[in-house]
Protein backbone atom coordinates (compact mmCIF):
# COMPACT_ATOMS: atom_id res chain seq x y z
CA UNK A 1 0.00 0.00 0.00
CA UNK A 2 2.97 2.27 1.14
CA UNK A 3 4.60 1.60 -2.54
CA UNK A 4 1.27 2.20 -4.30
CA UNK A 5 1.00 5.36 -3.09
CA UNK A 6 4.57 6.39 -3.41
CA UNK A 7 4.42 5.38 -6.51
CA UNK A 8 1.40 7.79 -7.56
CA UNK A 9 2.70 10.51 -5.37
CA UNK A 10 6.18 10.43 -7.85
CA UNK A 11 4.25 10.16 -11.24
CA UNK A 12 1.24 13.04 -10.37
CA UNK A 13 2.82 15.92 -8.84
CA UNK A 14 0.29 17.17 -6.85
CA UNK A 15 0.14 18.79 -3.86
CA UNK A 16 -2.38 17.11 -1.11
CA UNK A 17 -2.95 20.30 0.62
CA UNK A 18 -3.17 22.81 -2.72
CA UNK A 19 -5.48 19.90 -4.08
CA UNK A 20 -7.74 20.11 -0.78
CA UNK A 21 -7.56 23.74 -0.91
CA UNK A 22 -9.02 23.62 -4.82
CA UNK A 23 -11.84 21.07 -4.08
CA UNK A 24 -12.91 22.02 -0.69
CA UNK A 25 -14.59 25.34 -1.41
CA UNK A 26 -17.05 27.08 1.19
CA UNK A 27 -20.21 26.20 0.34
CA UNK A 28 -22.52 29.00 1.72
CA UNK A 29 -25.24 27.57 4.84
CA UNK A 30 -28.44 28.17 2.77
CA UNK A 31 -27.25 25.38 1.22
CA UNK A 32 -27.90 22.57 3.56
CA UNK A 33 -31.69 23.05 2.27
CA UNK A 34 -32.20 20.84 -0.41
CA UNK A 35 -33.80 23.03 -2.32
CA UNK A 36 -31.17 24.88 -2.59
CA UNK A 37 -29.52 21.67 -4.40
CA UNK A 38 -31.09 21.09 -7.31
CA UNK A 39 -28.17 22.05 -9.68
CA UNK A 40 -26.41 18.92 -8.62
CA UNK A 41 -29.61 17.11 -9.09
CA UNK A 42 -29.86 17.38 -13.22
CA UNK A 43 -25.98 16.73 -13.40
CA UNK A 44 -26.85 13.48 -11.33
CA UNK A 45 -29.31 12.34 -13.44
CA UNK A 46 -27.51 13.33 -16.78
CA UNK A 47 -24.49 10.86 -15.57
CA UNK A 48 -27.90 8.14 -14.88
CA UNK A 49 -28.64 9.27 -18.61
CA UNK A 50 -24.62 8.48 -20.03
CA UNK A 51 -25.06 5.38 -18.22
CA UNK A 52 -28.11 4.09 -19.18
CA UNK A 53 -27.72 5.41 -22.88
CA UNK A 54 -24.57 3.78 -23.13
CA UNK A 55 -26.01 0.18 -22.15
CA UNK A 56 -29.08 0.95 -24.75
CA UNK A 57 -26.96 1.55 -27.56
CA UNK A 58 -25.54 -1.52 -27.73
CA UNK A 59 -29.09 -2.83 -28.82
CA UNK A 60 -30.27 -0.38 -31.12
CA UNK A 61 -29.92 -0.46 -34.72
CA UNK A 62 -30.78 3.16 -36.42
CA UNK A 63 -32.60 2.53 -39.33
CA UNK A 64 -36.07 3.04 -40.08
CA UNK A 65 -36.68 -1.39 -41.08
CA UNK A 66 -34.72 -1.87 -37.92
CA UNK A 67 -35.74 1.07 -35.01
CA UNK A 68 -38.81 -0.06 -33.86
CA UNK A 69 -38.54 -3.51 -33.63
CA UNK A 70 -34.87 -3.44 -31.81
CA UNK A 71 -36.39 -0.94 -29.50
CA UNK A 72 -39.32 -3.58 -28.69
CA UNK A 73 -36.16 -6.46 -28.53
CA UNK A 74 -34.81 -4.09 -25.69
CA UNK A 75 -37.91 -3.92 -24.21
CA UNK A 76 -39.65 -7.93 -24.46
CA UNK A 77 -36.47 -9.87 -25.26
CA UNK A 78 -33.04 -8.22 -23.48
CA UNK A 79 -32.31 -9.43 -20.06
CA UNK A 80 -33.66 -6.50 -17.48
CA UNK A 81 -33.98 -4.11 -21.07
CA UNK A 82 -37.27 -3.06 -19.99
CA UNK A 83 -35.82 -1.96 -16.73
CA UNK A 84 -33.16 0.15 -18.56
CA UNK A 85 -34.93 1.71 -21.17
CA UNK A 86 -37.46 2.77 -18.09
CA UNK A 87 -34.74 3.92 -16.06
CA UNK A 88 -33.44 6.00 -19.16
CA UNK A 89 -37.32 7.40 -20.33
CA UNK A 90 -38.16 8.81 -16.44
CA UNK A 91 -34.10 9.99 -15.79
CA UNK A 92 -34.96 12.38 -18.61
CA UNK A 93 -38.12 13.21 -17.59
CA UNK A 94 -36.71 14.00 -13.75
CA UNK A 95 -33.77 15.75 -15.64
CA UNK A 96 -35.93 18.11 -17.67
CA UNK A 97 -38.09 18.89 -14.56
CA UNK A 98 -35.00 19.64 -12.61
CA UNK A 99 -32.93 21.75 -15.17
CA UNK A 100 -36.31 23.96 -15.19
CA UNK A 101 -36.47 24.63 -11.33
CA UNK A 102 -33.12 24.58 -10.96
CA UNK A 103 -33.43 27.83 -13.27
CA UNK A 104 -36.35 29.03 -11.39
CA UNK A 105 -34.49 28.83 -8.52
CA UNK A 106 -31.51 30.88 -9.71
CA UNK A 107 -33.84 33.45 -11.20
CA UNK A 108 -36.17 33.92 -8.47
CA UNK A 109 -32.73 34.47 -6.18
CA UNK A 110 -31.01 36.81 -8.32
CA UNK A 111 -27.90 34.76 -8.16
CA UNK A 112 -27.45 35.28 -12.31
CA UNK A 113 -26.83 38.99 -11.73
CA UNK A 114 -23.26 40.50 -12.32
CA UNK A 115 -20.63 39.06 -12.24
CA UNK A 116 -22.66 35.72 -13.01
CA UNK A 117 -23.83 37.05 -16.20
CA UNK A 118 -21.95 34.10 -18.24
CA UNK A 119 -22.94 31.38 -16.10
CA UNK A 120 -26.78 32.11 -17.16
CA UNK A 121 -25.51 31.97 -20.44
CA UNK A 122 -23.69 28.73 -20.01
CA UNK A 123 -27.04 27.38 -18.42
CA UNK A 124 -29.41 28.44 -21.08
CA UNK A 125 -27.05 26.47 -23.73
CA UNK A 126 -27.29 23.46 -21.19
CA UNK A 127 -31.45 23.84 -21.30
CA UNK A 128 -31.34 23.61 -24.94
CA UNK A 129 -29.20 20.80 -24.98
CA UNK A 130 -31.38 19.35 -22.72
CA UNK A 131 -34.73 19.68 -24.88
CA UNK A 132 -33.08 18.82 -28.51
CA UNK A 133 -31.35 15.68 -26.37
CA UNK A 134 -35.24 14.73 -24.95
CA UNK A 135 -36.39 15.48 -28.68
CA UNK A 136 -33.87 13.32 -30.36
CA UNK A 137 -34.62 10.93 -28.06
CA UNK A 138 -38.00 9.88 -28.60
CA UNK A 139 -37.55 10.33 -32.33
CA UNK A 140 -35.22 7.40 -31.94
CA UNK A 141 -37.88 4.82 -30.87
CA UNK A 142 -39.66 5.31 -34.25
CA UNK A 143 -42.86 5.00 -32.75
CA UNK A 144 -46.02 7.11 -34.43
CA UNK A 145 -45.76 10.48 -32.18
CA UNK A 146 -41.06 10.10 -32.92
CA UNK A 147 -42.07 10.19 -37.07
CA UNK A 148 -44.60 12.73 -36.86
CA UNK A 149 -43.14 14.98 -34.06
CA UNK A 150 -40.02 14.80 -36.34
CA UNK A 151 -41.42 15.39 -39.58
CA UNK A 152 -43.44 18.40 -37.85
CA UNK A 153 -40.63 19.99 -36.05
CA UNK A 154 -38.08 20.06 -39.29
CA UNK A 155 -41.38 21.23 -41.31
CA UNK A 156 -41.43 24.12 -38.41
CA UNK A 157 -37.63 24.57 -38.86
CA UNK A 158 -38.56 25.60 -42.65
CA UNK A 159 -40.57 28.24 -41.41
CA UNK A 160 -37.56 29.87 -39.82
CA UNK A 161 -36.05 33.17 -41.93
CA UNK A 162 -32.82 32.61 -43.92
CA UNK A 163 -31.56 29.46 -42.30
CA UNK A 164 -34.83 27.56 -42.04
CA UNK A 165 -34.41 25.47 -44.92
CA UNK A 166 -31.03 24.72 -44.34
CA UNK A 167 -31.97 23.52 -40.48
CA UNK A 168 -34.50 21.14 -41.74
CA UNK A 169 -32.19 19.52 -44.44
CA UNK A 170 -29.37 19.26 -41.94
CA UNK A 171 -31.92 18.03 -39.34
CA UNK A 172 -33.81 15.24 -41.75
CA UNK A 173 -30.33 14.67 -44.37
CA UNK A 174 -32.26 15.53 -47.20
CA UNK A 175 -36.46 17.40 -48.07
CA UNK A 176 -38.01 14.59 -46.04
CA UNK A 177 -37.53 12.03 -43.79
CA UNK A 178 -35.61 9.27 -45.37
CA UNK A 179 -33.51 6.10 -44.44
CA UNK A 180 -30.60 8.98 -43.77
CA UNK A 181 -32.78 10.78 -40.94
CA UNK A 182 -32.37 8.42 -37.92
CA UNK A 183 -29.15 8.39 -37.91
CA UNK A 184 -28.72 12.00 -37.85
CA UNK A 185 -30.91 11.66 -34.60
CA UNK A 186 -28.69 9.20 -33.12
CA UNK A 187 -25.87 10.67 -34.29
CA UNK A 188 -26.80 13.82 -32.60
CA UNK A 189 -28.61 12.11 -29.50
CA UNK A 190 -25.31 9.78 -28.55
CA UNK A 191 -22.27 11.97 -29.60
CA UNK A 192 -22.93 15.57 -30.55
CA UNK A 193 -24.91 16.86 -27.60
CA UNK A 194 -23.83 14.39 -24.81
CA UNK A 195 -20.48 15.77 -25.87
CA UNK A 196 -21.61 19.23 -25.91
CA UNK A 197 -23.40 18.96 -22.46
CA UNK A 198 -20.46 17.56 -20.81
CA UNK A 199 -18.17 20.56 -22.09
CA UNK A 200 -20.70 23.00 -20.94
CA UNK A 201 -21.22 21.57 -17.55
CA UNK A 202 -17.49 21.50 -17.17
CA UNK A 203 -17.37 25.40 -17.91
CA UNK A 204 -20.83 25.66 -15.64
CA UNK A 205 -19.06 23.92 -12.59
CA UNK A 206 -15.87 25.90 -13.07
CA UNK A 207 -17.77 29.36 -12.89
CA UNK A 208 -19.30 27.92 -9.96
CA UNK A 209 -16.08 27.81 -8.16
CA UNK A 210 -14.76 30.63 -9.34
CA UNK A 211 -17.19 32.89 -8.42
CA UNK A 212 -17.87 31.06 -4.96
CA UNK A 213 -21.81 30.01 -4.97
CA UNK A 214 -24.06 33.18 -4.31
CA UNK A 215 -24.81 33.33 -0.73
CA UNK A 216 -28.20 33.73 0.10
CA UNK A 217 -29.30 36.44 2.75
CA UNK A 218 -32.13 36.14 4.55
CA UNK A 219 -34.17 38.55 6.78
CA UNK A 220 -33.40 36.72 10.15
CA UNK A 221 -29.65 36.85 9.16
CA UNK A 222 -29.18 40.41 8.95
CA UNK A 223 -25.94 41.41 10.94
CA UNK A 224 -25.10 37.88 11.60
CA UNK A 225 -21.73 36.84 9.90
CA UNK A 226 -21.89 34.82 7.05
CA UNK A 227 -21.88 31.19 8.03
CA UNK A 228 -19.90 28.80 5.61
CA UNK A 229 -19.66 24.94 5.52
CA UNK A 230 -17.14 22.91 4.28
CA UNK A 231 -17.86 20.92 0.40
CA UNK A 232 -15.53 18.56 1.61
CA UNK A 233 -17.26 15.79 3.14
CA UNK A 234 -20.46 17.86 4.15
CA UNK A 235 -21.46 19.12 0.67
CA UNK A 236 -20.71 16.08 -0.77
CA UNK A 237 -22.58 14.20 1.83
CA UNK A 238 -25.97 16.19 1.38
CA UNK A 239 -25.22 15.60 -2.61
CA UNK A 240 -25.00 11.64 -2.11
CA UNK A 241 -27.92 12.00 -0.26
CA UNK A 242 -29.66 13.39 -2.65
CA UNK A 243 -28.44 10.71 -5.22
CA UNK A 244 -29.23 8.11 -3.65
CA UNK A 245 -33.10 9.40 -2.80
CA UNK A 246 -33.26 10.39 -6.74
CA UNK A 247 -31.89 6.40 -7.66
CA UNK A 248 -34.45 5.19 -5.45
CA UNK A 249 -37.47 7.31 -6.87
CA UNK A 250 -35.80 6.69 -10.28
CA UNK A 251 -35.73 2.64 -9.61
CA UNK A 252 -39.44 2.56 -8.13
CA UNK A 253 -40.65 4.73 -11.18
CA UNK A 254 -39.04 2.51 -13.62
CA UNK A 255 -40.38 -0.47 -12.07
CA UNK A 256 -43.72 0.80 -11.45
CA UNK A 257 -44.83 2.55 -14.78
CA UNK A 258 -42.37 0.85 -16.94
CA UNK A 259 -42.27 2.52 -20.67
CA UNK A 260 -44.36 0.69 -22.80
CA UNK A 261 -43.96 0.25 -26.70
CA UNK A 262 -45.98 3.19 -29.37
CA UNK A 263 -47.59 1.94 -32.15
CA UNK A 264 -44.51 1.55 -34.66
CA UNK A 265 -44.35 4.50 -37.49
CA UNK A 266 -46.62 4.52 -40.41
CA UNK A 267 -45.56 7.18 -42.89
CA UNK A 268 -49.43 6.85 -44.46
CA UNK A 269 -50.93 7.68 -41.22
CA UNK A 270 -50.89 10.30 -39.03
CA UNK A 271 -52.57 9.68 -35.71
CA UNK A 272 -55.77 11.32 -34.63
CA UNK A 273 -54.33 12.90 -31.73
CA UNK A 274 -50.48 13.88 -31.74
CA UNK A 275 -48.74 15.28 -29.19
CA UNK A 276 -44.69 16.24 -28.07
CA UNK A 277 -43.67 15.09 -24.51
CA UNK A 278 -44.65 16.79 -21.72
CA UNK A 279 -41.90 19.25 -22.26
CA UNK A 280 -42.41 21.11 -25.46
CA UNK A 281 -46.76 21.19 -24.50
CA UNK A 282 -45.88 24.92 -24.09
CA UNK A 283 -44.12 25.42 -27.22
CA UNK A 284 -46.86 23.13 -29.00
CA UNK A 285 -49.77 25.11 -27.62
CA UNK A 286 -48.22 28.91 -28.43
CA UNK A 287 -47.32 27.76 -32.05
CA UNK A 288 -51.17 26.85 -32.16
CA UNK A 289 -52.01 30.24 -30.57
CA UNK A 290 -50.84 32.40 -33.32
CA UNK A 291 -49.76 32.12 -37.12
CA UNK A 292 -46.58 30.06 -37.64
CA UNK A 293 -44.42 32.48 -38.74
CA UNK A 294 -45.98 34.95 -35.39
CA UNK A 295 -45.24 32.16 -33.41
CA UNK A 296 -41.59 30.91 -34.43
CA UNK A 297 -40.64 34.48 -34.31
CA UNK A 298 -41.92 35.12 -30.68
CA UNK A 299 -40.78 32.17 -29.19
CA UNK A 300 -37.39 32.90 -30.95
CA UNK A 301 -37.75 36.91 -29.03
CA UNK A 302 -38.22 34.79 -25.69
CA UNK A 303 -35.64 32.41 -26.04
CA UNK A 304 -33.16 35.40 -26.77
CA UNK A 305 -35.19 37.42 -24.12
CA UNK A 306 -34.34 34.55 -21.30
CA UNK A 307 -30.98 34.34 -22.52
CA UNK A 308 -30.38 38.06 -22.09
CA UNK A 309 -32.40 38.29 -18.85
CA UNK A 310 -28.89 39.46 -16.99
CA UNK A 311 -28.25 42.04 -18.77
CA UNK A 312 -31.62 43.59 -19.60
CA UNK A 313 -32.08 43.47 -15.64
CA UNK A 314 -28.76 44.94 -15.06
CA UNK A 315 -30.05 47.95 -17.19
CA UNK A 316 -33.43 48.15 -15.44
CA UNK A 317 -31.53 48.11 -12.16
CA UNK A 318 -29.20 51.05 -12.60
CA UNK A 319 -31.66 52.77 -13.83
CA UNK A 320 -33.89 52.08 -10.83
CA UNK A 321 -31.49 50.83 -8.10
CA UNK A 322 -34.22 48.46 -5.74
CA UNK A 323 -36.43 47.28 -8.75
CA UNK A 324 -37.80 43.94 -8.14
CA UNK A 325 -39.12 44.09 -11.86
CA UNK A 326 -37.28 40.34 -12.02
CA UNK A 327 -39.35 39.36 -9.94
CA UNK A 328 -42.95 40.12 -11.70
CA UNK A 329 -41.11 38.92 -15.20
CA UNK A 330 -40.56 35.95 -13.40
CA UNK A 331 -44.25 35.51 -12.05
CA UNK A 332 -45.68 36.10 -15.57
CA UNK A 333 -42.93 33.67 -17.20
CA UNK A 334 -43.45 30.85 -14.53
CA UNK A 335 -47.44 31.45 -14.79
CA UNK A 336 -47.46 31.38 -18.78
CA UNK A 337 -45.62 28.27 -18.76
CA UNK A 338 -47.24 25.94 -16.68
CA UNK A 339 -50.77 27.88 -18.08
CA UNK A 340 -49.68 26.31 -21.20
CA UNK A 341 -48.44 23.18 -20.41
CA UNK A 342 -51.80 22.31 -18.04
CA UNK A 343 -53.63 23.84 -21.08
CA UNK A 344 -52.28 21.40 -24.11
CA UNK A 345 -52.32 19.24 -21.40
CA UNK A 346 -56.40 18.59 -20.63
CA UNK A 347 -57.60 18.96 -24.38
CA UNK A 348 -57.02 16.95 -27.37
CA UNK A 349 -56.41 19.65 -30.23
CA UNK B 1 -14.76 13.26 22.11
CA UNK B 2 -18.00 11.45 21.51
CA UNK B 3 -20.01 9.02 23.90
CA UNK B 4 -18.93 5.63 22.94
CA UNK B 5 -22.79 5.18 22.25
CA UNK B 6 -23.15 7.69 19.81
CA UNK B 7 -20.06 7.21 18.46
CA UNK B 8 -20.92 2.97 17.50
CA UNK B 9 -24.48 4.32 16.64
CA UNK B 10 -22.82 6.21 13.53
CA UNK B 11 -20.18 4.07 12.76
CA UNK B 12 -22.92 1.42 12.49
CA UNK B 13 -24.89 3.88 10.28
CA UNK B 14 -21.94 4.72 7.96
CA UNK B 15 -21.37 1.12 7.96
CA UNK B 16 -24.51 0.44 6.55
CA UNK B 17 -25.24 3.16 4.48
CA UNK B 18 -21.82 2.04 2.66
CA UNK B 19 -23.02 -1.60 2.41
CA UNK B 20 -26.31 -0.23 0.65
CA UNK B 21 -24.58 2.00 -1.44
CA UNK B 22 -22.38 -0.79 -2.73
CA UNK B 23 -24.87 -3.34 -3.12
CA UNK B 24 -27.27 -0.97 -4.66
CA UNK B 25 -24.69 -0.04 -7.20
CA UNK B 26 -23.63 -3.63 -7.49
CA UNK B 27 -27.36 -4.93 -8.35
CA UNK B 28 -27.15 -2.29 -11.23
CA UNK B 29 -23.28 -3.43 -12.13
CA UNK B 30 -25.05 -6.91 -12.52
CA UNK B 31 -27.90 -5.83 -14.59
CA UNK B 32 -25.98 -3.74 -16.81
CA UNK B 33 -23.67 -7.20 -17.24
CA UNK B 34 -26.79 -9.36 -18.08
CA UNK B 35 -28.36 -7.07 -20.38
CA UNK B 36 -24.88 -7.06 -21.98
CA UNK B 37 -24.51 -10.35 -21.81
CA UNK B 38 -25.78 -12.35 -24.95
CA UNK B 39 -28.58 -14.58 -24.70
CA UNK B 40 -27.79 -18.19 -26.17
CA UNK B 41 -29.53 -19.38 -28.68
CA UNK B 42 -31.21 -22.31 -26.66
CA UNK B 43 -34.00 -23.09 -28.85
CA UNK B 44 -33.71 -25.90 -31.43
CA UNK B 45 -35.50 -26.74 -34.67
CA UNK B 46 -35.90 -28.91 -37.49
CA UNK B 47 -35.25 -26.46 -40.57
CA UNK B 48 -35.72 -27.67 -44.31
CA UNK B 49 -32.71 -28.77 -46.20
CA UNK B 50 -33.56 -30.51 -49.73
CA UNK B 51 -35.96 -32.82 -51.32
CA UNK B 52 -34.42 -36.49 -51.23
CA UNK B 53 -35.40 -37.37 -54.78
CA UNK B 54 -32.89 -34.66 -56.61
CA UNK B 55 -30.04 -34.86 -53.93
CA UNK B 56 -27.94 -37.64 -55.29
CA UNK B 57 -25.75 -39.62 -53.75
CA UNK B 58 -21.89 -38.39 -53.57
CA UNK B 59 -22.47 -35.13 -53.72
CA UNK B 60 -22.79 -32.20 -50.84
CA UNK B 61 -24.74 -29.47 -49.90
CA UNK B 62 -23.45 -25.95 -47.63
CA UNK B 63 -26.11 -25.37 -45.39
CA UNK B 64 -25.77 -22.14 -43.34
CA UNK B 65 -28.14 -22.37 -39.87
CA UNK B 66 -29.89 -18.92 -38.85
CA UNK B 67 -26.96 -19.15 -35.88
CA UNK B 68 -24.60 -18.53 -39.03
CA UNK B 69 -22.50 -21.81 -38.21
CA UNK B 70 -22.00 -23.00 -41.53
CA UNK B 71 -22.62 -26.67 -42.03
CA UNK B 72 -22.29 -29.28 -45.17
CA UNK B 73 -25.20 -32.02 -45.44
CA UNK B 74 -23.72 -35.05 -47.77
CA UNK B 75 -25.04 -37.91 -49.36
CA UNK B 76 -23.20 -40.67 -48.71
CA UNK B 77 -23.11 -43.60 -51.64
CA UNK B 78 -24.64 -45.82 -49.65
CA UNK B 79 -27.99 -43.66 -49.95
CA UNK B 80 -27.59 -42.12 -46.23
CA UNK B 81 -27.38 -38.97 -45.17
CA UNK B 82 -25.09 -37.07 -42.98
CA UNK B 83 -24.55 -33.35 -41.54
CA UNK B 84 -21.60 -32.19 -39.91
CA UNK B 85 -20.15 -28.28 -39.07
CA UNK B 86 -17.72 -27.26 -41.36
CA UNK B 87 -16.20 -25.20 -38.37
CA UNK B 88 -13.05 -26.65 -37.05
CA UNK B 89 -13.10 -27.08 -33.42
CA UNK B 90 -9.93 -25.92 -32.62
CA UNK B 91 -10.12 -22.36 -33.24
CA UNK B 92 -13.16 -21.83 -35.46
CA UNK B 93 -12.13 -21.87 -38.85
CA UNK B 94 -13.97 -23.29 -42.25
CA UNK B 95 -12.20 -26.73 -43.14
CA UNK B 96 -12.53 -27.70 -46.63
CA UNK B 97 -12.66 -31.38 -48.54
CA UNK B 98 -10.20 -32.65 -50.08
CA UNK B 99 -11.14 -35.55 -52.26
CA UNK B 100 -7.95 -36.81 -53.34
CA UNK B 101 -6.81 -37.72 -49.78
CA UNK B 102 -10.80 -38.16 -48.76
CA UNK B 103 -10.38 -35.84 -45.66
CA UNK B 104 -11.38 -32.72 -44.45
CA UNK B 105 -8.53 -29.78 -44.06
CA UNK B 106 -8.12 -27.04 -41.53
CA UNK B 107 -5.90 -24.88 -43.28
CA UNK B 108 -5.22 -23.02 -39.93
CA UNK B 109 -3.68 -25.21 -38.20
CA UNK B 110 -3.06 -28.33 -40.35
CA UNK B 111 -6.03 -30.46 -38.65
CA UNK B 112 -7.52 -33.07 -40.20
CA UNK B 113 -10.94 -34.88 -40.15
CA UNK B 114 -12.38 -38.19 -41.58
CA UNK B 115 -15.19 -38.34 -43.49
CA UNK B 116 -17.18 -39.01 -40.85
CA UNK B 117 -16.37 -36.65 -38.93
CA UNK B 118 -13.67 -37.88 -36.62
CA UNK B 119 -10.20 -35.79 -35.84
CA UNK B 120 -7.46 -37.63 -37.78
CA UNK B 121 -4.49 -35.24 -37.45
CA UNK B 122 -3.51 -32.02 -35.86
CA UNK B 123 -4.47 -29.86 -32.73
CA UNK B 124 -7.88 -31.31 -33.04
CA UNK B 125 -6.69 -34.96 -33.31
CA UNK B 126 -4.43 -34.30 -30.11
CA UNK B 127 -6.98 -32.98 -27.73
CA UNK B 128 -9.87 -35.23 -29.37
CA UNK B 129 -12.00 -32.95 -30.86
CA UNK B 130 -14.25 -34.25 -33.59
CA UNK B 131 -16.14 -32.05 -36.21
CA UNK B 132 -19.80 -31.44 -34.36
CA UNK B 133 -22.57 -33.39 -36.76
CA UNK B 134 -26.54 -32.88 -36.91
CA UNK B 135 -29.15 -34.87 -36.62
CA UNK B 136 -31.28 -35.46 -39.64
CA UNK B 137 -34.74 -36.48 -40.39
CA UNK B 138 -36.43 -37.50 -43.63
CA UNK B 139 -40.21 -37.12 -43.92
CA UNK B 140 -42.84 -37.35 -46.89
CA UNK B 141 -39.28 -37.27 -49.32
CA UNK B 142 -38.13 -33.88 -47.70
CA UNK B 143 -34.90 -33.38 -45.71
CA UNK B 144 -34.64 -31.72 -42.32
CA UNK B 145 -32.17 -30.64 -40.31
CA UNK B 146 -32.00 -29.91 -36.45
CA UNK B 147 -29.88 -27.15 -35.60
CA UNK B 148 -30.32 -23.82 -32.81
CA UNK B 149 -32.91 -21.25 -34.10
CA UNK B 150 -31.92 -17.47 -34.40
CA UNK B 151 -31.01 -15.77 -30.54
CA UNK B 152 -33.54 -13.43 -29.16
CA UNK B 153 -32.54 -10.52 -31.48
CA UNK B 154 -31.84 -7.32 -29.75
CA UNK B 155 -29.13 -9.15 -27.45
CA UNK B 156 -28.11 -11.23 -29.81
Amino acid sequence: MGRLATFFRQRLPLDPARLRELTNEPVPHHLKHWWFCLGGTPAYLFVVMIVTGILLAFGYEATPTRAWESVRAITEQAAFGWFLRSLHRWAATLMVAAVVLHQMRVFFTGAYRRPRELNWLIGMGLLICTLMAGFTGYSLVYEQLSYWGATVAANLSDGIPWIGGLLRTFLLGGDGYNERTLSRFFVLHGAVLPVTMVALIALHVTLIRLHGIAEMRFRRDEGSAPRFFDFFPDHLLTELLIGLVLMIVLCVLASVFPVPMGPRADPLSTPEVIKPEWFFYVAFRWLKLWSERAALLSLGAIVALMAAWPFVDGWIRRRRPGSEASVFVGIVAVVAIVGLTVWEAVVAH
Amino acid sequence: MPPPRRSFLSRALALAMTASLVAGYGTFGWIAGRFLLPTRATRRGWLFVADVESFRPGTTLPFVAPTGERIVVARRDDGGFMALSSTCPHLGCQVTWQAAERRFFCPCHNGTFAPDGRATGGPPFEAGQSLPSYPLRVASGLLYIEVALAAAAGSA
